[in-house]
């Protein structure tokens, strides 16, 4: 009798989602759900699969095998991305227009009517006072800001973001972090990548990823808990194991 | 001075330069390539086929030999001649094409060859394309010189000279001109690809292009709205060159300075706006063609590169600088589908033979560019995937 559950419907759903460059297998049979208006962490090392990852989720890569479901409609579909952000590992901002502009301008192919979105993505990000500064004048970590600004103009109910946090400040990462949860109580569904451990507490749950797989799923202290050390780090190792290779590198026999 | 510093950088040069195949290739291939075709445009130009109507205006005895021995002769290297009953009925041959020499012989040509003056034969060729125009000349400036030993044994004395005139531009057309519509389409041409292909490139390898299409747009909307950014600025510019060509500003001396004109004052046959149409449907293939090859580019240099393989051959066999009707036969279906073709064709006979839109040649060329711009976009919009890597 029930209508569709927002709360329990998943945000997101990988089916055996798989895709593969020639003998390389970058996603290599992925299956999870993600609920609404939480914020997942994808960790893992460079060449993971990460960022393929989330290409396929948005559509951006057709998998070579399974299904990508976001909002309840199977990617890729270009008319779905406008319930999407995606914030990119490179800025991909126009360095020659302004910040505002910018924002503007991802606004209207989000097909954002409001003339305000703009000027509020930018004081989400605290870039209210830069709005008419050339994003390419901007030091990198107000264009991580800009780009994130862009991302989220259209208040996208699902928000990816690929290694948001690379380049910027610890001051502003804490800042990143608030927005973040603000935006996951208000109902947006994160999916934060990245290769920095100490993050990962801030996420709701960890997605540990290694060769196109997810090596493990859970809260930070539940990953921690189940390798038996109080080390993310030392944790991510063991649940990819080899964990036994960290010892040998400081010169000592294993233990 | 550091010697180790100095061959540091040396060997970086030569290890960097060694990995990029298409420099390397455009350092040693292209020359060879684009001179080979140089040389073989040259060379192996078709000799201008003669299609004359000889119109023989002289009642004596003298012009009428000259015309059977001019016909003959005009046929023995390969050509055709027939004659004419007036000027008029031979220059309506010009113009639709049956013919591609006029050659009057005038009234006065017996008497002033038996008065021991100098007679004078008038060719009339088209004056759409001087270098093709001059070939018709010297064709029949050949024939004639076999024509009048055989036909006037005494008359090596008293060769007749040669009026040469046109049915469109003016007689004193001069070098720029008969270049103004060939340059108008090159340069559109040019910048606009360049401009294009280059701030494409920066989408690609900017990571822009991979955040526009985490959006909606479609890859239509994308090549459209390109064609349309980048058009406004091709607009302008042919505005802004047409003018310049076509200016005629006499400025009066004032003062110590001298009076100078400003302008290159080409006159122009057809509408100026004609001309601007066939401009911008060549400049919109442009843009999309822009588009088009930063897909096999990595780097700014390398939309530069693509130059020398782009725009010089289309500046060898396009009719820029040899007619195509002189190019060698092989090359011939080369030229026909090159828009450039088009363009000039169509600015030649828009500026210098005032052609309009009931015009058949004229509607051709916009029809083809229009088509050429509608291909390149659809290409385009192929090279667009949302699927980059």
């Amino acid at each position: 009798m029930a209508a569709v559950d927002a709360t329990t419907d998943p945000a997101i759903r990988a089916v055996d989602l798989r895709k593969t460059f020639g003998a390389i297998h970058a996603v290599d049979g992925i299956t999870f759900e993600l609920q609404a208006g939480r914020i997942y962490g994808l960790l893992g090392p460079n060449g993971s699969g990460k960022t393929t990852l989330i290409r396929l989720l948005t559509g951006l890569a057709r998998p070579s095998g399974g299904e990508a479901w976001v909002l309840g409609v199977r990617m890729p579909s270009r008319a779905n991305l406008a319930r999407v952000g995606y914030m990119t590992q490179s800025d991909g901002i126009y360095a020659e227009l302004t910040s505002r502009e910018n924002a503007r301008f991802f606004g209207a192919l989000y097909g954002v009517t409001d003339a305000a979105a703009a000027d509020e993505a930018l004081a989400v990000v605290d870039l209210a006072d830069r709005r008419d500064d050339l994003s390419g004048q901007l030091s990198g970590g107000l264009r991580r800001r800009l780009s994130l600004a862009c991302a989220l103009v259209h208040r996208p109910p699902v928000l990816f973001l690929d290694e948001p946090t690379v380049g910027v400040d610890p001051a502003l990462r804490v800042q990143f972090w608030e927005h973040f949860r603000r935006l996951a109580a208000g109902g947006t569904t994160i999916v934060v990548s990245s290769h920095v451990m100490d993050e990962a507490d801030r996420c709701d749950e960890l997605l540990f990823m290694r060769d196109g797989k997810v090596i493990a799923r859970g809260s930070g202290a539940e990953l921690r808990a189940r390798a038996g050390t109080t080390d993310l780090e030392q944790a991510f190792l063991r649940f990819s194991g080899d964990a036994g290779t960290i010892p040998a590198q400081t010169g000592t026999a294993a233990s | 001075m550091s010697r180790r510093r100095v061959v540091a950088l040396w060997r970086r040069l030569v290890q960097e330069l060694r990995r990029d195949h298409r420099s390397m290739a455009l350092l040693f291939v292209a020359p060879v390539v684009l001179t080979g075709l140089l040389a073989f445009v040259l060379r192996e130009q078709q000799p201008a086929t003669v299609d004359a109507v000889i119109v023989n205006q002289d009642a004596g005895q003298a012009g009428a030999k000259v015309a059977t021995s001019l016909a003959s002769g005009i046929e023995a290297d390969g050509g055709s001649a027939t004659s004419g009953d007036s000027e008029a009925v031979a220059e309506a041959a010009l113009v639709d094409g049956s013919a591609s020499v006029v050659v009057v012989i005038p009234a006065d040509f017996s008497t002033a060859l038996a008065g021991g003056g100098q007679p004078t034969l008038t060719v009339i060729t088209l004056g759409l394309e001087a270098s093709a125009d001059g070939s018709q000349v010297a064709g029949v400036q050949k024939a004639l010189a076999g024509a009048l030993a055989s036909a006037l044994p005494s008359g090596g004395a008293r060769i007749p000279t040669i009026s040469h005139g046109t049915i469109y531009g003016s007689g004193e057309s001069d070098l720029v001109d008969n270049l103004a519509p060939v340059y108008l389409g090159f340069f559109a041409y040019f910048f606009v690809y360049i401009l294009t292909g280059v701030s494409f490139l920066r989408e690609r390898v900017g990571g822009t292009l991979e955040r526009l299409l985490a959006t909606p747009v479609a890859r239509g909307e994308i090549v459209l709205g390109y064609s349309l950014g980048f058009g406004l600025f091709a607009t302008l510019q042919c505005a802004v060159l047409l003018g310049w060509t076509l200016l005629d500003l006499q400025v009066p001396a004032i003062g110590p300075l001298p009076a100078f004109s400003f302008g290159l004052a080409v006159p122009v046959a057809g509408s100026p706006l004609l001309a601007y149409l066939v401009v911008l449907l060549l400049a919109l293939g442009a843009v999309s063609l822009g588009i088009l090859l930063s897909t096999f580019a990595r780097t700014e240099l390398q939309v530069i590169q693509f130059i020398p393989l782009v725009i010089v051959p289309q500046a060898l066999l396009a009719g820029v600088l040899f007619p195509v009707s002189s190019l060698p036969a092989i090359l011939q279906p080369i030229s026909a589908i090159l828009p450039l073709t088009y363009a000039v064709n169509g600015l030649r006979e828009v500026i210098i033979a005032g052609a309009d839109l009931s015009t058949r040649a004229l509607q051709v060329d916009l029809l083809v560019l229009a088509g050429f711009a509608v291909l390149f976009a659809a290409l385009a919009g192929l090279t667009i995937r949302r699927e980059i890597a």
